[in-house]
């Protein structure tokens, strides 16, 4: 299964309303690995992953899962095979962190919803995975803002799908427990064989944690590669509108952007 | 919030105290009936014959209703409160109770001369329960679906139409005044087992899907991406959360009138007791419904009062609806100060 993209996007147009936000988009995802999705605000890097799961149904165009034109699956069915971490979820009060990834085996189970021991088994692993075993019969209210975006990626973990796609993962986290979910998502790719796709806004982390880099601007893909290719001063003047210092940290190995002002195209 | 052990010795208390409240409640009446001899009346048939008579023929069906109307209203308060996402949410955001009354009054205002318009009220109420469900459900769709803010204000909005049209009618005629009082405040009095029949489908329906629906509630209780993204159909979920909703509520208003704050108490409790998981509040808020409203007509049976309106001479019991009213919102005003700490 290893030749098929586990994702592929062709010729995808999609919008809300009169919008259109992605304008015959093309993107091939390679199994195994972490593609970071930048862009400014508004360039459609979230449509990008709601299209991928048929969140936002294509307008034009294919959207291919395992192959497969992702309109022959039902809704479970692609859960079976894709998860999404939302930019923003939310759950009730009072739901305990097990109860919230117990959540991620619904397209697994039956009418009367019975765990069963496979299961039990993902549910637990996933816990395990993000380090919040010790959690689980926690509120979800009660954990600070990492570990509850841990719990999300738990859910997400729990089910069993074999690619997983993120919006803005880090964003309402502190530097420190930013770092934390991205080396978790590293992980999960490294050892676990999981396809990611993150939507990111910072550059940092895209640069030092992504095999590859797509760049969205208005609808379109404005550059595609690996990091150190994409991730140039042109395009952060072009596309971000900012005139930017790029370096390696010579200390770290890990590749610098900094943006020093405005300098638009 | 709760292990699975202690969730199960839950259930089994709040079952067992379901049972005695009922076993009470077959003994409590004119004539009391004490617990052993009603456990007697009930499997042995060579006890004395009134007081079989008594207990099957003239106390099962209100113990029986209290059961059910009560299991109903909590299950439908719980869905209701995951369909709408506000914990405020009770059965009568359905549009049930002010759209059965409404009809009810209009063929009491209607129907002057016939000898027993009484007999055919639950059907007229359970008509119109139903018709207030749908206006609601039908009022709050748009296009893109039903947004759970704007099914409150929909059902906020229908009920006050429906609740002024009521006023209006019963302003013009007495006759439906008297008679549609205890349907407001909601009561068990002097009901026959033929209102058991009515309710039963209903109760048995809607129960069995409700609980089946926890679920698909779970992820309700998500953002919308969520709940999408783990592949539940987000819409018809709605709706269908919301039908069994109307139904159990339409179901128990048929049979007992407009009975407050059950479905409001019942899933609120069962929340502040084990947490947010559907799978474990729709089961509990049923069988607190239960408890509550059997507990209340206990006491709504033990005293009697005479109703100030002309075409009621005799004495009546209170109306459970008003007993609940009085003794349930401390209760739930205190454990909503306990459980938002």
């Amino acid at each position: 299964m290893n030749d098929v993209e586990p994702i592929r996007l062709a010729q995808v147009s999609a919008g809300y309303g009169k919008r259109v936000v992605l304008d015959g988009l093309d993107l091939r995802l390679r199994h195994g690995t972490i593609t970071a999705i930048v862009g400014p605000n508004g360039s459609g890097k979230s449509t990008v992953i709601r299209a991928m799961a048929r969140l936002l149904p294509a307008r034009k165009g294919v959207v291919l899962l395992d192959g497969l034109d992702i309109r022959t699956f039902g809704s479970r069915g692609i859960a079976r095979l894709v998860s999404v971490l939302p930019q923003s979820p939310s759950s009730p009060p009072g739901l305990t962190v097990r109860e919230l990834v117990e959540l991620g085996r619904f397209p697994h189970t039956g009418l009367f919803g019975r765990l069963g021991e496979e299961g039990t088994l993902a549910v637990d692993s996933a816990l395990n995975l993000t380090g919040l075993t010790d959690f689980a019969e926690r509120p979800l209210d009660e954990l600070s803002g990492g570990e509850r975006q841990r719990a999300w990626i738990a859910l997400a973990l729990a089910q069993g799908a074999g690619t997983l796609l993120l919006d803005e993962p880090t964003t309402f986290l502190d530097v420190r427990h930013q770092f934390e979910v991205l080396d978790l998502v590293e992980s999960l790719c490294a050892s676990g064989g999981m396809t990611v796709v993150m939507v990111l806004h910072d550059l940092v982390h895209a640069a030092n944690y992504a095999d590859r880099v797509v760049v969205v601007d208005e609808g379109r893909i404005v550059a595609d590669g690996a990091p150190s290719a994409v991730l140039t001063v042109e395009l952060m003047r072009t596309v971000f509108g900012v005139a930017a210092k790029i370096f390696t940290d010579p200390e770290s190995g890990r590749m610098i952007c900094l943006p020093v002002g405005p300098g638009g195209s | 919030m709760t292990s699975t052990r202690s969730f199960v010795a839950l259930v089994l208390v709040a079952g067992m105290a379901a049972v005695a409240l009922f076993i009470l409640h077959l003994g409590l009446g004119t004539v009391w009936i004490p617990p052993d001899r009603v456990i007697g009346a009930l499997v042995d048939g060579l006890t004395e014959s009134t007081d079989r008579t008594i207990v099957w023929d003239l106390r099962m069906p209100r113990a029986i209703l209290g059961l059910l109307v009560g299991c109903m209203l909590g299950l439908s308060g719980a869905l209701l409160q995951v369909v709408m996402r506000n914990r405020l949410a009770e059965p009568g955001l359905t549009g049930v109770s002010t759209g059965g009354i409404l009809l009810a009054v209009l063929f009491l205002a209607g129907t002057w001369g016939l000898p027993q318009p009484g007999r055919l009220l639950p059907f007229i109420v359970l008509l119109g329960a139903l018709a207030g469900g749908i206006l609601v459900l039908f009022v709050s769709s748009t296009r893109g679906g039903i947004d759970p803010l704007r099914l409150i204000l929909t059902a906020v909005i229908v009920n006050a139409i429906l609740g002024s049209l009521t006023a209006i009618v019963m302003l013009r005629s007495n006759y439906a005044l008297g008679n549609i009082l205890s349907w407001l405040i909601g009561s068990l009095h002097g009901r026959v087992w033929d209102d058991v029949w009515l309710a039963l489908p209903w109760a048995a329906v809607g129960i069995a899907a409700g609980l089946l629906a926890a679920r698909a509630a779970n992820l309700l209780q998500l953002d919308d991406e969520s709940g999408r993204a783990l592949g539940l159909p987000l819409q018809p979920a709605r709706v269908a959360l919301f039908g069994l909703a109307a139904v159990l509520a339409a179901g128990a208003v048929s049979v007992s009138g407009a009975i407050a704050f059950v479905g409001l108490m019942a899933p609120n409790a069962a929340r502040a007791i084990v947490g947010a998981d559907a799978r474990r509040v729709l089961p509990l808020a049923a069988l607190i419904g239960c408890v509550l409203l059997l507990a209340a007509d206990l006491v709504a049976q033990s005293f009697s009062i005479r109703p100030p309106i002309p075409s009621s001479a005799y004495r009546v019991g209170l109306p459970v609806g008003a007993v609940l009213a009085v003794f349930g919102a401390p209760l739930l005003i205190f454990l909503i100060r306990r459980s938002t700490r």
